[in-house]
């Protein structure tokens, strides 16, 4: 029988800080009330984070604050809009494209490159930057991780020295978004000079000359990464005189700082951080939309035996009862207390083609997965595991050690399996470890956090038989052709009540196919100091509009008034 | 001399020959790779990471990937670091001059420190001093350095708020500060590391440096030093001391050694980016070069410590004989 969920008065008082904190995250998630008119220009905000910057160059982009510095310091031809729609040109805004053209059969896109662009060392943006930029993500000799995304544009033209006309293979929904998304664009004149395959390690990866609003002032290797506003850009100054990433080396060290207002912002909060900004008068917590879910992935292949179906978790009605088994509340009440979300399914709920929380999920029931599992033939022996023809019902769910989330999910999994007789040994090892065993297929179910990017296509990557393989992220090999063609139809449907009717089926089909445990929406609180005013946060990038935050004058302290001195 | 000499720099070589060769296969045969580590995002494919470890030999066998290296090192080159995408010279460069700064202010502070302790301890052997001292230094002993760290962050950083929290100076503020603005910024920023790493290091030196004393102090010539007439602190400056102080010279060397190559913990507490961190956080992405060259680095500076510590113990002590 299913466990209540009566909460007594103690229970109630110890959550009260936690109720207390997200109603106030509700109301105090953005500044959209006020404005950061004139006279706010000034202020420095103070990010703390736990790993540097590998790189400067967006092709070449691994980590995240790889991308929180380049999208700072690089442009790219359009915006995604806040609704992250990928249809068509539908909610982009021009960035360094001022306007673009469809040609009649939709086959190739004309940019219009904004005149008074200009790189930050003075060198103004042309159409063969553009040109340049696609070539070189295409090219076999970068590595970019962009390549595969990329595929469907066939070339760019420069029609002018301010027109780049880019042709596609085919016309798709997302062509658009595919070049203005996945291309940040990047000087020509620095980059050309050094071989492609020497990109990856030449000094001219460091130097971060881009066409954004802000530009790089200082890079302290390990210490500090500094930029500062580009005052004579062609979209305006941005508000903010300077961002500073503050690099501590781990995660405790990182919040620390935040807490002792040596940082103004720390982006991942956990749980009982977040409570002590319960009266806080100079800090306050903010709920950040994420495009990230967590899930236990379980293989559809026998690790051992390659090409074979797994000899526990190959069976659906096996993975069914496992899901019956799990309570997710109770679980993410345990691990997250109120600071997170259950996952509706294989996708996170603020993307909006996937977006539907109405999906039928399979209920916590514990009598009906043992009946399952019964009528299966896996059949309960004296020790309480289950086996069938001789094979216990057992299996390892491997974790990284880093993660403390996926850590206490994956022992609380093991005890709701083995109350449905299933045995579970954990496999826990570093990330490198764990991300090597993954990759291999080397598992039998696993922790898997996964961060999607706005595209409908990314699931198919996933959760699609063309993405098992070199070229896909479907490591669990869940294979289902019903789930291939709603996918493909999804990608290919130009109207988004269509596209969204498709992906909704496809996921639909993933859920009743029990392909994983759908268990928490990665929870992204932030700290930041209230000296901060913030605009809306895009689910993708919470800084996509960094330039835009602002500092009262009557709110700045000493390191805001440095104002703009060139930096020693 | 010389033969000694040369003997030790050939011991020595052999040493460090075997140890980075040991660290090298270690580090490959360990399960995940620099590629797998430093390329994780939701879009990136097998195929990319194939395309980057072939164009980084990756893909080669572990032998071949070792001669190559032996080469490159014996040409100067310590090869390219994969976590942060600069060569490995670039990095040491940035990491070592930093370690040493926290490390040799910590070392000068916990042996001045640790050696004035042991001598108060040693004045009067088993006395209340010494006991309540002992106690104390026993304590400090068993203390883990992550958590003393710990500790004195959250006192002297988010309570009292003293001292920064960490880092090498002011993210911000530095570069627009005076030169004596820059110089006490930065000397409030080593404050709580070497307090911590003199704490824990000074604690070792006092135990030490008191059992030597005592046990010189109850020597004949010591009698006899007395007999003669000298003054008890007299004959303890002029004789014991000087005597009790040449094992605390070696273990002074061989601290330097293990001062130089970076305290983990301490630096990834205290956000000091010297070669402790560089040296773990290398370990964590699997960075291979990286932690060669840092097990290299460690192995040079280990041995070379221990043959000065030997030369030095030679030339303070006559009846010590270099073969």
């Amino acid at each position: 029988m299913p466990r209540s969920h009566c909460l007594s008065l103690r229970h109630v008082k110890r959550l009260m800080p936690f109720v207390i904190v997200i109603a106030v995250l509700a109301c105090k998630g953005t500044d959209t009330a006020s404005n950061g008119g004139p006279g706010n220009f000034g202020g420095t905000i103070v990010i703390a984070t736990p790993s540097d910057a590998a790189t400067l160059l967006p092709p070449l982009m691994s980590s995240i604050t790889d991308h929180e510095v380049t999208d700072l310091l690089y442009d790219r031809l359009a915006d995604i809009g806040a609704d992250l729609n990928t249809v068509g040109d539908k909610g982009f805004t021009p960035v360094l494209a001022e306007r673009w053209e469809w040609s009649a059969d939709s086959l190739s896109i004309a940019f219009h490159i904004n005149p008074h662009a200009k790189w930050h060392d003075g060198q103004p943006v042309r159409a063969n930057d553009v040109k340049f930029s696609v070539n070189l993500i295409k090219d076999p000799a970068l590595g970019s991780q962009a390549q595969p995304l990329i595929t469907n544009i066939d070339s760019i033209s420069v029609r002018d020295s301010l027109t780049a006309v880019a042709y596609f293979k085919k016309r798709v929904p997302d062509q658009f978004y595919d070049l203005v998304y996945q291309v940040s664009i990047l000087p020509e004149h620095i980059l050309a000079n050094t071989p492609v395959a020497q990109l990856k390690t030449a000094e001219v990866g460091r130097r971060g000359i881009g066409s954004g609003r802000f530009r790089l002032a200082k890079w302290e290797a390990g210490a500090r990464l500094e930029l500062v506003a580009d005052t004579l850009n062609y979209r305006g100054r941005p508000k903010l005189d300077r961002v500073v990433f503050s690099i501590a080396p781990d995660f405790n060290a990182a919040v620390t700082r935040f807490f002792a207002g040596d940082a103004d912002l720390f982006e991942n909060l956990r749980a009982e951080q977040v409570t002590r900004l319960n009266g806080d008068t100079a800090r306050r917590a903010v709920r950040l939309p994420s495009l990230g879910y967590n899930y236990l992935a379980m293989n559809a292949i026998d690790p051992a035996s390659p090409g074979h179906p797994h000899p526990v978790l190959g069976e659906r009605a096996v993975r069914r009862a496992l899901a019956m088994a799990v309570d997710r509340r109770a679980m993410l009440k345990n691990v997250f207390d109120t600071i997170a979300s259950v996952a509706y399914g294989p996708f996170p709920h603020s993307m909006p083609v996937a977006s539907d929380t109405t999906l039928p999920q399979i209920p916590y029931d514990t009598t009906k997965a043992k009946a399952l599992l019964d009528s299966a033939g896996w059949l309960a022996g004296p020790d309480g595991i289950r086996a069938k023809n001789g094979r216990r019902l057992e299996f390892a769910v491997t974790s990284p050690s880093s993660s403390s989330a996926r850590h206490k999910y994956a022992v609380l999994l093991q005890d709701a399996f083995r109350r449905v007789g299933a045995s579970v040994k954990l496999d826990e090892s570093d990330f490198p470890s764990y991300l090597a065993k993954i990759t291999s297929h080397n598992f039998d179910a696993e922790m898997e956090s996964f961060n999607t990017d706005p595209s409908v296509s990314g699931f198919k990557q996933s959760w699609t038989t063309a993405g098992i393989g070199s070229e896909g992220t479907n490591h669990t090999s869940y294979t289902n052709p019903t789930v291939d063609a709603l996918f493909d139809s999804a990608t290919t449907a130009f109207d988004p009540a269509r596209k969204k009717a498709y992906a909704r089926r496809a996921f639909e089909t993933i859920m009743d196919d029990a392909a994983g445990i759908w268990l928490y929406e990665t929870p992204t609180i932030a700290g930041i100091s209230k000296r901060i005013h913030t605009t809306p946060f895009r689910a993708d990038a919470y800084f996509a509009d960094l330039a835009n935050w602002w500092i009262p004058a009557n709110e700045r302290n000493a390191r805001d008034k440095i104002g703009l001195r060139p930096t020693p | 001399m010389r033969r000694y000499l040369v003997l030790r720099a050939l011991q020595a070589l052999g040493v460090v020959a075997f140890i980075t060769t040991l660290s090298f296969m270690v580090v490959h045969l360990a399960p995940g790779d620099p590629i797998g580590s430093s390329l994780q995002g939701p879009n990136v494919t097998e195929a990319i990471r194939q395309h980057w470890r072939a164009e980084y030999g990756l893909d080669r066998p572990v032998s071949e990937q070792y001669v190559r290296w032996v080469r490159l090192v014996a040409h100067g080159d310590l090869g390219f670091s994969f976590s942060q995408r600069r060569p490995v010279r670039d990095v040491f460069a940035d990491a070592i001059p930093r370690t040493l700064l926290l490390s040799g202010m910590a070392l000068l502070l916990s042996f001045a420190f640790g050696i004035a302790v042991g001598v108060l301890q040693a004045e009067q052997p088993n006395g209340s001093r010494d006991r309540w001292l002992g106690r104390v230094l026993l304590l400090l002993y068993s203390v883990p350095d992550f958590w003393l760290a710990l500790m004195v962050l959250l006192l002297f950083s988010l309570r009292l708020r003293l001292f920064p929290p960490g880092g090498l100076h002011d993210a911000v503020l530095y570069d627009y500060m005076t030169p004596p603005q820059q110089l006490l910024d930065s000397l409030k920023h080593l404050v709580l590391p070497v307090l911590t790493l003199t704490v824990l290091s000074s604690a070792v030196v006092a135990r030490h440096q008191r059992g030597e004393l005592v046990s010189v102090l109850s020597s004949d010539w010591m009698r006899t030093a007395l007999a003669k007439g000298l003054s008890w602190r007299a004959a303890v400056r002029r004789h014991a001391f000087r005597n009790a102080l040449l094992p605390t010279i070696t273990i002074f060397f061989a601290n330097i050694a293990v001062f130089a190559s970076g305290s983990i913990f301490v630096e990834k507490v205290f956000s000091w980016p010297g070669m402790g961190y560089v040296t773990v956080t290398a370990v964590a992405a699997r960075d291979y070069p990286l932690v060669t060259a840092g097990v290299l680095f460690m192995s040079v500076i280990v041995v070379t410590g221990a043959l000065v510590a030997d030369l030095v113990m030679a030339a303070a002590d006559p009846r010590i004989r270099l073969r």
